[in-house]
């Protein structure tokens, strides 16, 4: 038998007491992982959000406020205003209305240009895109699965037939469900050609967007608003951080009681085995060796625990997030704090009964009843 | 032949000084010898055991066993691993691990592979025949079988002294003969110096030597 494996066994001696450790220090890990994911999630969907599909920056009307698909329209002859700005790439214009989509009275219908995809941030996986001015629309994945569409069915848009001739796939959660046809086609139901929602724009390379926005807030400040990305993310920079903190806050408290179980089943477990640490000493182990075996044995238990916790973390979250519209995103790093946590609890917790059972002095020990 | 323990002047009192367990010991023995402590209780018979095997340290005198000057020694659990084999009153197996898992624990200090203590702790069952209980927990051991099992565990790591305290205290005579039996034949086949504490004047005269503890002193060496 090697050293590590009657460090394994150990804890299992007194199967209740561990199992119910590893419960404690489950539920902290799982809560790590569960609040791991549902941050990354939420801001991974919140960085989609304002990024404005492929673009830096996009441009609403002044009284859009900071909504990216904002309905107060601006007149469109400013696409070619912003596009003339130096530093600007590309500026395309969007257009957004509200109207009579499939077997929904309301729906979004957004209408691009047809070379937009790129800016909008989305691909189409099947089919082809749309041709301009033409009673062609394509749909998110999520909405064609949905509405059980596929490519070559018709569906109904503000009272006329439009053909569905592409499916597309996005980043964005946003566009996910959403239908898209010409930027022309919908002007046409709207029944105004002069205007569009926003102004997505793309800096040459190099530039920086947040430059570039300022640049185009001090020329037509007065006329509309430049949503940056960059600007945005700096604003909500701190609520993310208050969200971190605070799943950190949740865990952190979670980890404690598991720490403090986790003494207490070390504690108890030296106490019950007085005598036979005693013996230990008696056939010549030194006290790193003691002191090795009883923190290597809360490691076992802290492991344990961090391989369900995080098992049950992933699995839990992934299957209960949806429900809650939170599409938990897991990166390698939510788990090695887990197993960070873990060690350090585990350390933690069986050091200072380590400690104690290093103290005992032997004769004492063997006499323990 | 040469000593193997020499003591001199040992004193060890507790509460601060208030009970003298040990008074002013002086005591040598020899290499290979079998040696019995007797005393009534609370005589410091087994505060004299816990000496020599350095689980307890004196406040004054000498006390070198195999070598070691344990008053000055700072490495005593490497002294305990290598020289002394401990037999209890009670077995103190570690219940969930198996008989032969039992008697590789010390050997965990030694620099042998797991192969190699599994082939010396078989080949200890071997001798103090419980080979057929090696995988076998230590509950479904006899009281007698347990206690063979911690003989063998005190020969793990090849010791020079087997010091046992009461070793046959919580067996029945019967028992006890065998297990008194497989000590001594283990003394004898193989050098060991056996120093053991008992109660019972009809096993300590087993021994070639009878050493009396009476309130922390010896009253006679036979």
């Amino acid at each position: 038998m090697s050293f590590l494996k009657f460090i394994i066994k150990n804890p299992f001696r007194r199967k209740t007491s561990a199992i119910l450790s590893i419960i404690g220090i489950c539920i902290g890990i799982v809560v790590i992982v569960a609040l791991g994911g549902i941050t990354n999630g939420l801001v991974s969907s919140f960085e989609d959000t304002i990024h404005a599909g492929g673009a830096d920056f996009s441009i609403s009307g002044k009284e859009t406020g900071n909504s990216a698909y904002g309905t107060n329209p601006i007149d469109a002859n400013w696409t070619d205003k912003i596009a003339n700005v130096s530093g600007v790439s590309e500026a395309m214009p969007i257009y957004v209305i509200l109207t009579s989509v499939g077997n929904d009275y309301m729906n979004t219908l957004i209408g691009i240009e047809p070379n937009g995809t790129s800016m909008a941030d989305i691909s189409i996986k099947e089919g082809r895109m749309f041709e301009n001015n033409s009673s062609e629309v394509i749909l998110g994945k999520i909405y064609a699965d949905a509405n059980n569409l596929s490519v070559g069915d018709s569906l109904k848009v503000n009272g006329e037939d439009f053909k569905v001739v592409g499916i597309y796939e996005t980043g964005d959660s946003n566009m996910a469900g959403g239908v898209f046809t010409s930027i022309n086609k919908v002007a046409e139901i709207n029944g105004d050609n002069n205007s569009i929602s926003n102004i997505y724009v793309k800096v040459d390379k190099g530039q920086d967007p947040q430059k570039v926005a300022d640049k185009i807030d001090s020329m037509y400040g007065d006329n509309i608003t430049t949503i940056s990305s960059v600007m945005e993310m700096e604003q909500m920079a701190d609520m993310l951080n208050t969200l971190k903190a605070s799943s950190w806050g949740i865990s952190l408290l979670a980890v404690v009681v598991g720490a403090l179980g986790i003494i207490n089943t070390m504690l108890m477990s030296v106490f019950e085995r007085t005598r036979e640490i005693g013996v230990l000493k008696a056939v010549g182990w030194s006290n790193s060796k003691i002191l090795t075996m009883i923190v290597g044995e809360s490691l076992v238990i802290t492991i344990v625990s961090a391989i369900l916790g995080s098992v049950i973390g992933f699995v839990a979250t992934t299957f209960l997030g949806p429900m809650m519209n939170v599409t938990p995103t897991f990166t390698p790093d939510i788990f090695v704090q887990a197993f960070v946590v873990a060690i350090i609890v585990g350390i933690i917790g069986g050091l200072y009964p380590a400690i104690k059972a290093v103290k005992l002095p032997p004769t004492e020990a063997l006499r323990y009843e | 032949m040469d000593n193997i323990i020499e003591i001199r002047n040992l004193v060890k009192s507790y509460e601060n000084g208030h009970i003298k367990a040990l008074n002013g010991i002086d005591l040598t023995i020899r290499e290979g010898e079998f040696v019995s402590i007797i005393g009534p209780s609370g005589s410091g018979k087994s505060t004299l055991l816990n000496m020599l095997g350095a689980l307890d340290l004196p406040d004054s005198g000498y006390i070198n066993v195999a070598g070691y000057d344990l008053t000055s020694n700072k490495k005593l659990n490497k002294f305990r691993a290598q020289k002394i084999g401990f037999v209890f009153q009670l077995h103190n197996l570690i219940p969930n691990l198996s008989v032969v898992e039992n008697i590789e624990i010390p050997m965990f200090t030694s620099k042998l592979s797991n192969k190699m203590m599994r082939k010396r702790a078989l080949f200890l069952l071997d001798i103090v025949g419980l080979h057929d209980k090696a995988f076998q927990k230590p509950s479904k051991l006899s009281g007698g079988e347990r206690q063979r099992v911690a003989i063998a565990r005190a020969l793990a790591n090849n010791p020079s002294i087997i010091l046992a305290d009461e070793p046959t205290g919580s067996l029945d005579s019967k028992t006890s003969v065998k297990i008194l039996a497989q000590l001594i034949d283990l003394h004898r086949n193989n050098n060991v110096t056996l120093i053991m504490v008992t109660h019972d004047m009809a096993v300590a005269r087993l021994a070639d030597r009878v050493i009396e503890v009476l309130d922390g002193k010896l009253v006679s060496v036979g």
